[in-house]
């Protein structure tokens, strides 16, 4: 079930009406929310919910056996939650990478002449894996860091770990910010309806308009078989593909965000317009940020951070991008991507540190070419994610670096898409905020109004069907 | 109204001046669901929506303007 289709639209019609029908009675209304969580992971493939439940049961039974409750004696902490992390880490390795290792293992095993009676377990990869993952590994953890108080209540625990707005793709949200959120009836009126109408408004656009016709129209015909595109092409695909995959991963946490919102929950910001980055660092800041401080928080600060000298500093940082660049996907393209992010990192921590950038740092001229550096280096790492194989990827870079002499073919329309794509970098960032509250202030009519057009032009504009989230996959 | 009501009332709102302007797609998505007529009921209301939207002209407008749009960005090959 797609955000942008009319299975969501009705069941998200259903539920808003259900879930504020039910807001006086909190219990009750939990276990709804459950059970519209639970239809909509099961509507890829009930049988996904078996892991629903394994890593509820998980989260639930590690968390009461690793919290610091004052005055209870809980022997055997770390190895209870280090077993937490193995079983949850084991049920991602085994859905996601065994296929992978297996293939590794096959052609290491092939090259020395052997034939190791190894076979694929060739199964299917269910929906939001990683992010079931990544919701259950912080509850427990924090839960030990004596963040959290371990939850009595497996509802609370399944629900937060399964709740539909952040199921499939995030945002990532933490089991501290989410779970007091369930202890109390929600009020409306904390949250803007405008504000957070033109959030689901603008990921609607940004999905169905930009990313949709980016992909189809340029992006994926350019990675399909670029040794027939010319070096224009190439290089713009890039650049398009990086408009892309922003409209694309930005809207669905936008409208995720917006549709959380709508039923009373707040959600943490994903996006803080990444390509105006001064800065790999700072690119992270601004990119997936749920993502960014998950590694942070629970890899690259207990793997020592910046704590034990430069040397310790970039393994930690090294390996936390690689580890961030293979949770993408068992693919080299991502390791490959990760590992150019790690590097970017590292030579931006040294720099950070230097006295010249201490001296010229914060110039124009130094700014200006942070911000240009950080966009290509930011493309070239996209080059990488986007291709299939890495055979694709060489492709693609010889194809920029050798002119195959083929004339442009690339569609008129690209241009007003790059545009709109960079529209969305250079508005103010508070700019949803002001509207939201401009709109409010005019009272219903306005927001019916200006909610029906901005709807209308994004269904004129929007092409017959929609292609999956590209974050779907991962 | 109550702060509550206003916002289930704008949402709700908005959703069906949609169906209203570009009924067509709902009453697919109803028809192809319909196998054993467990949907006849919101399927005849959504024929009825889609007749009056198609009387006083409104269906017709989103539907040329959503052609217009596809042919003019090249994607009207469907």
């Amino acid at each position: 079930m797609l955000f942008p289709t009319i299975d969501f639209g009705l069941f998200f019609a259903f539920a808003l009406w259900l879930v504020w029908s039910l807001n006086s009675r909190n219990l009750l209304k939990k276990w709804v929310l459950l059970a519209l969580s639970l239809a909509f992971y099961a509507s890829w493939d009930w049988r996904f919910l078996l892991l629903l439940f394994a890593s509820g049961a998980i989260s639930y039974l590690v968390g009461l056996r690793v919290g610091q409750e004052a005055g209870a004696r809980r022997p055997w902490r770390k190895a209870v939650l280090a077993l937490g992390i193995a079983l949850d880490l084991g049920i991602l390795g085994y859905f996601k990478y065994l296929d992978f290792f297996i293939a590794q293992a096959l052609t290491l095993a092939h090259a020395f002449g052997l034939n190791p009676p190894l076979e694929f377990v060739s199964v299917t990869l269910p929906v939001a894996i990683s992010f079931l993952t990544f919701h259950a590994i912080s509850y427990i953890v924090d839960v030990y860091r004596g963040r959290l108080r371990a939850s009595r209540s497996p509802l609370d625990i399944l629900l937060y770990i399964s709740f539909f707005p952040h199921l499939v793709a995030g945002p990532i949200v933490r089991a501290h910010e989410f779970l007091p959120q369930l202890a109390s009836p929600r009020r409306a009126e904390d949250f803007g309806l405008s504000e957070n109408m033109l959030l689901i408004l603008g990921g609607l656009f940004k999905k169905m308009v930009i990313a949709n016709y980016l992909a189809v129209q340029f992006v994926d015909p350019v990675f399909t078989d670029p040794t027939q595109v010319s070096r224009f092409d190439l290089v713009m695909a890039v650049y398009a593909y990086a408009i892309q995959i922003y409209a694309d991963f930005s809207a669905y946490t936008d409208i995720a965000i917006g549709v959380a919102a709508l039923l009373g929950y707040r959600f943490p910001q994903n996006f803080n317009q990444p390509y105006r980055a001064l800065g790999p660092g700072d690119f992270w800041r601004r990119w997936h940020m749920t993502l960014s401080t998950w590694l942070r928080d629970y890899l690259y600060i207990p793997l020592g951070g910046n704590r034990h000298g430069a040397l310790m500093t970039v393994r930690n940082l090294m390996l936390t991008m690689v580890l961030g660049g293979l949770w993408h996907g068992a693919n080299w393209t991502f390791l490959i991507w990760g590992t150019l992010h790690g590097v970017a990192l590292v030579v931006d921590h040294a720099y950070r540190h230097s006295a010249f950038c201490a001296r010229f740092g914060r110039t124009r001229p130094a700014m200006a070419l942070d911000w240009f550096v950080t966009l290509q280096l930011v493309c070239v790492g996209w080059l990488f994610f986007r291709s299939p194989s890495l055979d694709v990827a060489t492709q693609y870079l010889a194809g920029i670096w050798t002119d195959n002499g083929a004339a442009s073919t690339m569609p008129g329309v690209v241009w007003p898409l790059l545009a709109a794509g960079v529209f969305t970098h250079i508005i103010p960032p508070d700019s949803r905020l002001r509207l939201g509250e401009w709109l409010d202030a005019r009272g219903l009519s306005a927001q019916i109004g200006f909610g029906a057009v901005a709807m209308y032009v994004i269904i004129v504009m929007a092409p017959s069907a929609s292609a999956p989230f590209i974050y779907f996959q991962f | 109204m109550p702060p509550l009501a206003r916002r289930l009332f704008a949402i709700y709102a908005i959703l069906a001046i949609t169906v209203f302007a570009f009924p067509g797609g709902l009453t697919s998505w109803l028809d192809d669901r319909n196998r054993t007529g467990w949907l006849d009921a919101p399927l005849a209301a959504m024929r009825a929506v889609d007749a009056a939207s198609a009387a006083i002209g409104v269906k017709a407008v989103g539907e040329r303007l959503r052609t217009q749009f596809r042919s003019a960005i090249g994607d009207d090959e469907d």
